[in-house]
């Protein structure tokens, strides 16, 4: 039966032809936002590798200020942490947790070459954000003394530039300038939120006399509330006058992050979802006009022994089958996706993007095939057989 | 082979009723090559619809092979069609998108043989209907005859036992139309039962039997 259905479709592949772009166009559609909702998905299931709640980012801004910038930042560093409603306090670079700014630069080993997200902080990041240490320890000042710029990596940059190696002690090179020396591993950083896929992180530690970096995040005691956030301003706006001063709450920060990715997604599914449901509605009508124009060819199967239900079957089965030449259309463009490692996504990202995709087209041509399939099953043959 | 009794058929719709077929009694025997006449209107193709078992009759019942059928599913009339009857269409009824072999398979699909099986029996029945040189043509390739020789090859495919032909000359010229009662004739010679709808007086004499229909009723 199955090359009766095949001969059919094949013969009549120039009337078909039609059909056939729509449901390729539709599963090409379906892949691609399949395959950005899978990479979402996955990239949420995973912790974002760091504590954000509690953590407030006091955003400073020396502005026209240029006297002892690094002694002031100091100074206000040493009140934040005196706070009693403070538990840690560490310097960071602007690219702070779910803040939009990044930092990025290459990473060289052994002809290794890997991009990576750069943040300069102190030696309290790990403890503020309680950093899970894999391996080795967190920078410390008394590291300043040693030959080479003592920096952390996570997990996802030893595995991409040591390979099968261990990190620990390994001295590498940054923009093919600077040399840095590994004293640690953490797990995961995702510094854009749950939605950044585990992506290779370097730290590094803040020169002494650092005045770019002034951003500070601060980890409070559960229960600190907005009084301490105004009280918190209040003073250091008095130690550094002229100053911008900004506190913002790493929770909140999050919502904004995650907000930013889930929009263009949701615009996409409303947008993708509008036109399958234009497919499925052009779909549903050309099955309909095809069964009323094969009453002929109903009442002939009925009368040389088809059942219902095999007419049923035949109708589904010969959606099925154009589906599945649209589909292998499909494929041969969707596969060249995880093969040729099309935005440096994981493969399997696109593989259950595929196989998601095909199921979904072959739950709709079910879906718009079955009640017209139903119908056809329903004719009685011998109308169905004397109808011109 | 096929038996009818008090066969009654009434059409209704919301505002009329019509009765197509009125207190049909009729015996049709094992071999026999039955011809059914009347004019247009009178229920012929009702008859050999019922007796097809496309249609079901308001009254009375039919047996096929000593089987009484009227409590017969869906699934047990579609299997006895498929087993026992074949049916010849005046219109042919051909599949275009189908080859000529295809076309002559289908009845085969429909008892699961195998493609080997079901190449072998299309071929042998075309060679039977003249019509091996022209297995892979279309129907749109075809002249009228040629297209009903395949419509006969696809009734006997599956070797029935009984053969309904619906008015089988009725689109060709008489010379085709006598190539086509030939053929009809060998069929019946080898043992199979025929029922053939006809206008044509010339054809219902070479018939063994002429049933006469006038306004549903079997007037001798």
């Amino acid at each position: 039966m199955l090359s009766h259905l095949f001969k059919l479709i094949w013969n009549k592949k120039g009337a078909h032809s039609l059909l056939i772009i729509e449901i390729w166009a539709s599963f090409m559609v379906l892949f691609g936002v399949l395959s950005l909702i899978v990479y979402n998905v996955r990239n949420y299931l995973q912790p974002v590798g760091f504590e954000y709640e509690h953590v407030w980012n006091l955003d400073l801004a020396s502005n026209q200020d240029t006297l002892e910038v690094a002694a002031k930042l100091e100074r206000a560093l040493q009140r934040v942490k005196a706070y009693p409603e403070v538990e840690s306090v560490s310097r960071m670079s602007s690219n702070t947790p779910f803040s939009a700014n990044q930092m990025g630069n290459s990473v060289t080993y052994n002809k290794v070459e890997v991009g990576a997200d750069f943040y300069s902080t102190d030696g309290e990041l790990s403890k503020t954000l309680d950093l899970k240490m894999l391996k080795g320890r967190w920078y410390q000042e008394s590291d300043r003394v040693s030959k080479f710029v003592p920096i952390v990596i996570n997990k996802a940059m030893e595995d991409k530039l040591f390979l099968d190696e261990a990190a620990i002690g390994k001295v590498i090179k940054v923009d093919d300038k600077k040399s840095f020396k590994v004293v640690g591993v953490v797990d995961k950083f995702k510094s854009r939120g749950e939605f950044m896929s585990d992506e290779p992180a370097v730290f590094e530690l803040l020169a002494k006399d650092d005045v770019w970096n002034a951003n500070m995040l601060i980890k409070t005691k559960p229960g600190t509330d907005a009084n301490f956030e105004a009280k918190l301003v209040k003073e250091i706006a008095v130690m550094l006058p002229g100053w911008g001063i900004e506190v913002s709450y790493l929770t909140e920060s999050r919502k904004n992050r995650q907000n930013l990715t889930l929009v263009p997604v949701l615009i996409f599914l409303i947008v993708s979802g509008f036109l399958l449901t234009n497919v499925a509605l052009g779909l549903f009508g050309i099955l309909n006009l095809n069964i009323s124009k094969r009453k002929n060819e109903i009442g002939l199967r009925r009368a040389m022994g088809a059942t219902e239900g095999r007419v049923t079957t035949q109708f589904l089965g010969e959606i099925w089958v154009l589906a599945s030449f649209s589909l292998l259309l499909g494929l041969i463009f969707a596969l060249q996706f995880p093969m040729m490692n099309v935005f440096d996504l994981d493969s399997e990202v696109y593989i259950i993007a595929i196989f998601a995709a095909i199921v979904i087209i072959y739950l709709i041509v079910t879906l718009c095939a079955w009640f017209p399939s139903k119908q056809a099953a329903r004719i009685h043959p011998a109308l169905a057989l004397h109808e011109e | 082979m096929i038996r009818l009794e008090n066969v009654e058929k009434v059409y209704r719709t919301s505002s009329i009723e019509t009765l197509a077929l009125n207190n049909i009694n009729l015996n049709v025997k094992k071999g026999e090559f039955v011809s059914i006449m009347g004019p247009s209107g009178c229920g012929k193709s009702t008859l050999l619809n019922i007796m097809g078992l496309l249609d079901a009759p308001s009254k009375g019942y039919i047996e096929i092979d000593g089987s009484r059928v009227e409590k017969y599913t869906d699934k047990n009339l579609a299997h006895l069609r498929n087993q026992k009857l074949g049916f010849i269409f005046q219109s042919f009824h051909l599949i275009n998108d189908l080859s000529v072999i295809d076309n002559v398979e289908i009845p085969l699909l429909y008892r699961n043989s195998s493609a080997k099986e079901r190449k072998e029996l299309a071929q042998e029945a075309l060679e039977k209907v003249g019509l091996s040189n022209r297995m892979k043509h279309f129907p749109k390739q075809l002249s009228g005859g040629q297209k009903q020789r395949v419509a006969i090859a696809r009734a006997i495919v599956g070797k029935p036992e009984i053969i309904l032909a619906d008015e089988p000359t009725g689109n060709l010229d008489s010379v085709m139309g006598n190539e086509i009662l030939n053929i009809l004739q060998k069929l019946n010679e080898g043992g199979a039962t025929i029922v053939m709808v006809t206008h044509d007086d010339a054809m219902a004499k070479k018939t063994h039997r002429l049933i006469r229909l006038f306004d549903g009723t079997q007037v001798f």
